[in-house]
């Protein structure tokens, strides 16, 4: 059914890009958005060496230990980005099954011999270089997203059945990355993303509002249950008991200051201890060994300390500009491919951003999520500078 | 409817842009929110968290250890240092970080490097104590030893446990140090030790304890103005080193003499060890730089309170028995009634010395014992000098004009003093003599006649002059003060008598070397001392201690003349003389003896001493030779195993120190020289009872290892100076008409003829064998058993 579909709407398509390409002897190309994810990539780097230099010294006798991994995988990005700024962003409508299957086989991966276990957890590729395929999986969906909304038309995003069916195809790496490598994060955004592009791109509005409703009224039961103790006692077996947990720390992190609750009451202590202007840059005591994961998960909550308020607001103001461009840029694209390729990367870092944020100001409950460009991550940057390169060249295709 | 809008815009649809804007809002929104959360969580609980964050920053202070300085030798070798050595922490909590995975590796890694470890105790901790941060498990492991474990936790050597399961972590090495002594025992009593660390006890450690303690460094943090972290070190300083005058092979050739006396003696009259103490001190006479110190027995100063090779009980303090075999009654009679003090130098409670031992229970037996082992008789034990006394005596009657040196006295055997004859060891009597024959022969009755000439008054300030009853200040812990122990303005006749040959008041070993040194060398009286300079821990000088000259205490003309005196009472001919057998082969010495009677006087134990210098004219080394209660049948006949032990220690130091012999050597002098060196270089082990040889103008080998059968060679017609023993003061009630009168015979006859298979003295009217020192007839069958039972019957 698709696929009678497809044929018929190639042809304009085509057509379409062939009368951009003349237009575009102009190279324009979205500058504001390319400086401020170079702002927010520079800053990364110094915040992680900032963070990580202790933690650094002790574990490996080189403060830069973590500095110099971050600093090839953002010149590598670089790299990437300026290349996948020149290829015309409708090629990747082409790679968009390949994208889908081959990031659910690169997970699927992770339980062959060649994955990896760091900190516990079984999360990585080791390919020459080490891969988080997870963070592969968000761009591939963002591609194999764009391309099904844009050629699945209003089969996709007009009838319920084809917004089911897609966020079935979106929830299959979204179980595969909660099963096998146990990242409810990476699991959470994944999904996000998909659920984002398809809520932008259907007419179905108010449905996703319920959806949207039923969710946070599920979440907020949950939390009500869990925090009155003991109603789930007996009717859920304890191993879930013991994920709840998790929900309790972020209720009360004091009550589990030395086991869940400790990273999110350090985080909480590090946002304290900064104030308005903080304890300037690299004075942070936090990092020292008492914030786990301070170079990454947590890395906002020593921009807090070391910044301050202000610092964190100037970052997040960072973000905004950048998300902002985003937005201008898919709403001026030159076609709903480029626009939905535009959205899905603001999707993914909009929800990384936010929940990092909110995770770090004990806002929502604890799961490790990085924050875009600046958490330390070889993977997580150098895929993010993909889909900045392909937002530029997207940008590139505007007529002004 | 959204190709209209395609057509429109041209590209995407305006429900699409809107919803765009609606979510950018959104996010705007929530970042809003979020950044209104960040500044709520300052404003509500900013003071908290705060003063949390402070909190939780007890960076450890962690000291950095110094090192303790080094004691090096005069030519640098070192006698003690510090090692590095390391203790094994346990950080528990980092162990169970990230869910416990490196529990696991670290166990077995530890089990793999550190063998003698116990883990199951280590295992038990860290179940039990996960928060636990800092556990030592292991004191004084060395840099091998930790080096492999290292290794694992560095990845540089691989750990062959398969499964990539976690790194090793949580355990740490701690840096320390420990001393060590490299030459085990050697010059333990002027060494020292150290305990509990840093801690010194007896000797250089002791004395020197702050000079070669440095002061711990610090690694610590602490908040600055602007609560900030700041992380600081101060570096430890290490102790400065301290380069000792003592040689190393002065040093062990003294404690291999020594050693070779101690096995060749033990228990060979009574059982027990070859004496109750033995010291020497080689020194240099013209600056108070000490060479060797040594006393008896030693112990392993890297393991001070390990004894296990020596037996205790002979060190516990006793009532010293009478020198007799203990199957022998003893006869409870009363002590004679002397004019003297009861000083015991064996007695630890008069001794005065080192107020820092480590244990605390004084009255534990063998903690006393211990205790005994540790301190250096050297210096901390007092005793009653003896005739090494006498040259002092001398030299202050010349020195003050009192006698010229020209006088004769006529020594009959004995002198009345007081109510008393105090007999001259040679209750015969040696006739008249001259000041030089009279030292010679160690006359107690010439020296009695000179003090008293001198009169009380100014014996006691040429005591005093010489520095008696005063520390010598030498830098080593523990010297004993003397003071009360001397006589002061309130001694009497019978003391003054006494005290010109050395009895009835005490003296250390170095008070006398010290003393003598000034005798001998111009009369300059130089503080010993043991430290020639301080070295700081890079190796440059910060201190230079040069000879201190405290005073002169005789002139150099009194010196002159005593050096000449001293010289005949080892050169004289041997019927002349007590020190013959001191002098080494091919020198020129000059030296006196000493065996004073020791207290209680009836018990018949007695200190024999040499104190000799070489070469007798220009004096380079001084070398003074103690022996407490030498394990002898006859101790006051004994002296010769002194002078022998000074003998056999000047002949290996003299050519060590270049000094030339100056006298044409025998041939059976080279003989001798020739067996001793074999005997010397094979070792203590294998010395027998017979290689220790004296031999006599014939040719022929004397035991002189055994006082009494010592006087075999003495067989001569002219001799009647019986052996070496000479000035054991026997001081007799006049109630005892029998011993007066038998004396007066004898000695007025003055024809003496001597037993030949004792030496002992033959009574001119009877021809029965008299006790030399009683002049009272003894059975010959049981002389080795001369108890005072037989001498009771023979007086009635």
């Amino acid at each position: 059914m698709i696929a009678g579909r497809r044929r018929e709407l190639d042809r304009p398509a085509f057509r379409q890009r062939e009368s951009v390409k003349k237009k575009k002897a102009g190279a324009y190309m979205d500058y504001s958005l390319l400086f401020a994810v170079i702002f927010l990539l520079l800053f990364g780097l110094i915040m992680v060496y900032s963070a990580s230099s202790y933690e650094a010294s002790l574990k490996f006798s080189d403060s830069t230990y973590y500095l110099k991994s971050q600093l090839r995988a953002t010149a590598i990005g670089i790299v990437v980005m300026l290349l996948v700024a020149r290829i015309d962003y409708h090629f990747w409508k082409k790679t968009a099954i390949i994208a889908y299957i081959g990031s659910c086989f690169l997970i699927l991966l992770v339980i062959t011999p060649l994955g990896i276990t760091r900190n516990g957890a079984r999360r990585w590729l080791n390919l020459g270089l080490s891969l988080q395929p997870a963070e592969v999986a968000k761009l591939g969906l963002i591609i194999f997203f764009a391309t099904l909304i844009c050629l699945g038309g209003k089969t996709i995003t007009g009838t319920i059945r084809g917004n089911f069916f897609s966020l079935l195809l979106a929830g299959i790496p979204t179980g595969l990355i909660l099963v096998i490598t146990k990242n409810m994060s990476s699991a959470i955004i994944v999904f996000g993303i998909a659920f984002f592009m398809l809520f932008i791109s259907s007419p179905k509005y108010s449905y996703y509002l319920i959806a949207v409703g039923i969710a946070v009224g599920l979440g907020a039961l949950v939390v009500y249950v869990v925090s009155n103790g003991s109603l789930l006692e007996g009717i859920v077996p304890s191993s879930m008991l013991f994920r709840l947990d998790r929900v309790r720390a972020w209720l009360h992190p004091e009550a589990y200051a030395s086991s869940k609750g400790y990273q999110t009451l350090q985080s909480l202590y590090s946002i304290g201890a900064g104030g308005i202007f903080g304890k300037g840059l690299g004075q942070s005591t936090q990092k020292l060994g008492f914030v786990p994961e301070a170079q990454n998960d947590m890395i906002f909550s020593i921009i807090c300390e070391e910044l301050g308020i202000f610092g964190a607001v100037a970052v997040i103001l960072m973000f905004l500009i950048l998300l902002w461009r985003f937005m201008i840029v898919a709403n001026n694209a030159p076609d709903e491919f480029g626009s939905l390729l535009v959205v899905g990367v603001f999707a993914h870092i909009a929800i990384q951003v936010v929940l990092n944020i909110a995770v770090v100001t004990n806002t929502m409950p604890n799961t490790g999520i990085t924050l875009p460009f600046i958490s330390f991550g070889g993977t997580s940057v150098l895929f993010l500078l993909m889909e900045i390169g392909i937002a530029l060249n997207v940008s590139r295709s505007i007529r002004v | 409817m959204k190709k209209e809008k395609k057509n429109k815009q041209g590209h995407v649809s305006i429900k699409m842009q809107k919803k765009l804007v609606q979510v950018f809002i959104l996010v705007f929104l929530s970042f809003v929110g979020l950044s209104w959360r960040l500044y709520a969580i300052n404003r509500d609980s900013g003071g908290d968290y705060r003063k949390q964050v402070m909190s939780q920053q007890q960076v450890a202070s962690r000291v950095l250890p110094f090192r303790r300085g080094d004691i090096v030798d005069r030519k640098g070798s070192k006698l003690a240092y510090s090692e590095k050595v390391y203790n094994l922490v346990v950080d528990a909590k980092l162990m169970h970080s990230e869910e416990g995975i490196h529990l696991e590796p670290t166990f077995r890694a530890m089990e793999q490097c550190f063998p003698s470890i116990n883990m199951p105790k280590i295992r038990e901790y860290v179940m039990e104590n996960p928060g636990s941060r800092y556990k030592i498990f292991a004191k004084k492991l060395t840099l091998d030893e930790i080096t492999p474990f290292r290794g694992i936790m560095d990845g540089t050597v691989s750990f062959n446990q398969a499964e990539d399961e976690g790194s090793v972590t949580g355990v740490w090495f701690e840096e320390d140090y420990q001393r060590r002594y490299p030459y085990g025992s050697l010059a333990g009593d002027v060494l020292g030790f150290v305990q509990g660390g840093n801690t010194g006890f007896f000797g250089l450690e002791e004395y020197y304890n702050d000079t070669l303690n440095g002061v711990n460094g610090r690694q610590y943090g602490y908040m600055n103005e602007d609560s900030v972290m700041e992380e600081k070190v101060r570096p430890a300083e290490d102790g400065n080193t301290i380069v000792s005058t003592i040689d190393t092979n002065i040093q062990s050739i003294v404690e291999k003499h020594i050693r070779i006396f101690a096995e060749t003696h033990e228990n060979e009259y009574r059982e027990g060890p070859a004496a109750d103490n033995i010291g020497v001190i080689v020194m240099n006479p013209n600056n108070g730089e000490i060479y060797a110190m040594a006393g008896y027995p030693v112990f392993d100063l890297n393991h001070p309170t390990d004894m296990s090779g020596i037996d205790l009980k002979w060190y516990m303090p006793k009532t010293p028995s009478a020198n007799v075999l203990p199957a022998e009654p003893e006869e409870p009679g009363g002590d004679p009634e002397v004019g003297v003090e009861p000083h015991e130098a064996t007695d630890p409670e008069n001794t005065g010395v080192s107020q820092n031992e480590p244990p605390k229970e004084e009255d534990n037996p063998e903690m006393l014992a211990r205790n005994k082992i540790w301190r250096n008789f050297c210096i901390s034990d007092s005793f009653e000098p003896g005739s090494v006394m006498k040259p002092f005596t001398l030299a202050g009657a010349l020195d003050s004009g009192k006698i010229t040196g020209n006088e004769t006295y006529m020594c009959n055997g004995y002198l009345p003093v007081g109510g008393f004859n105090i007999h001259c060891h040679n209750r015969l009597g040696d006739g008249l003599l001259t000041v030089e024959q009279g030292l010679a022969k160690s006359c107690n009755v010439l020296h009695m006649d000179v003090a008293f000439a001198m009169g009380k008054d100014e014996w006691l300030r040429y005591n005093r002059i010489f520095n008696f009853g005063l520390k010598t200040n030498i830098d080593l812990a523990g010297e004993a003060n003397a003071s009360d122990l001397t006589f002061h303005e309130d001694m009497g006749q019978t003391d003054l008598a006494v005290a010109s040959f050395g009895q009835g008041f005490n003296v250390t070993m170095i008070q006398m070397a010290a003393g003598f040194s000034a005798l001998i060398n111009g009369g300059y009286y130089y503080q010993p001392r043991v430290v020639s300079r301080i070295l700081n821990s890079e190796g440059a000088v910060i201190e230079e201690k040069d000879p201190r000259i405290y005073k002169q205490v005789i002139s150099e003309a009194t010196s002159a003349k005593l050096r000449q005196y001293l010289r005949a009472v080892v050169m004289s001919d041997r019927s002349e003389c007590t020190g013959w057998s001191a002098r080494p082969a091919g020198y020129t010495e000059g030296g006196k003896t000493g065996t004073a009677e020791k207290y209680p006087r009836k018990d018949r134990n007695y200190l024999i001493s040499f104190m000799g210098f070489v070469p007798a004219e220009d004096p380079q080394v001084l070398c003074y030779t103690v022996i407490d209660r030498p394990n002898t049948a006859v101790q006051s006949e004994s002296t010769r195993l002194a002078t022998v032990l000074n003998k056999d220690i000047m002949t290996e130091v003299l050519p060590y120190l270049n000094v030339f012999p100056t006298e044409p050597i025998t041939e059976s002098e080279l003989a001798d020289l020739e067996e001793k060196e074999l005997s010397f270089s094979e070792g203590a082990t294998l010395i027998s009872s017979n290689s220790v040889l004296i031999v006599d103008e014939n040719g022929e080998p004397v035991y002189a290892g055994e006082g009494e059968e010592g006087l075999l060679e003495e067989g001569a017609e002219d001799t009647k100076n019986a052996g070496d023993g000479e000035d054991g003061t026997i001081v007799v009630p006049v109630e005892q008409p029998l011993q007066r009168d038998s004396a007066g015979n004898v000695i007025s006859e003055n024809v003496i003829r001597y037993d030949p298979s004792t030496g002992f003295p033959l009574d001119p009217a009877t021809g029965e064998v008299l006790d030399p020192r009683t002049l009272l007839p003894i059975d010959t069958s049981r002389l080795p058993k001369r108890s005072t039972e037989g001498e009771g019957e023979a007086a009635d």
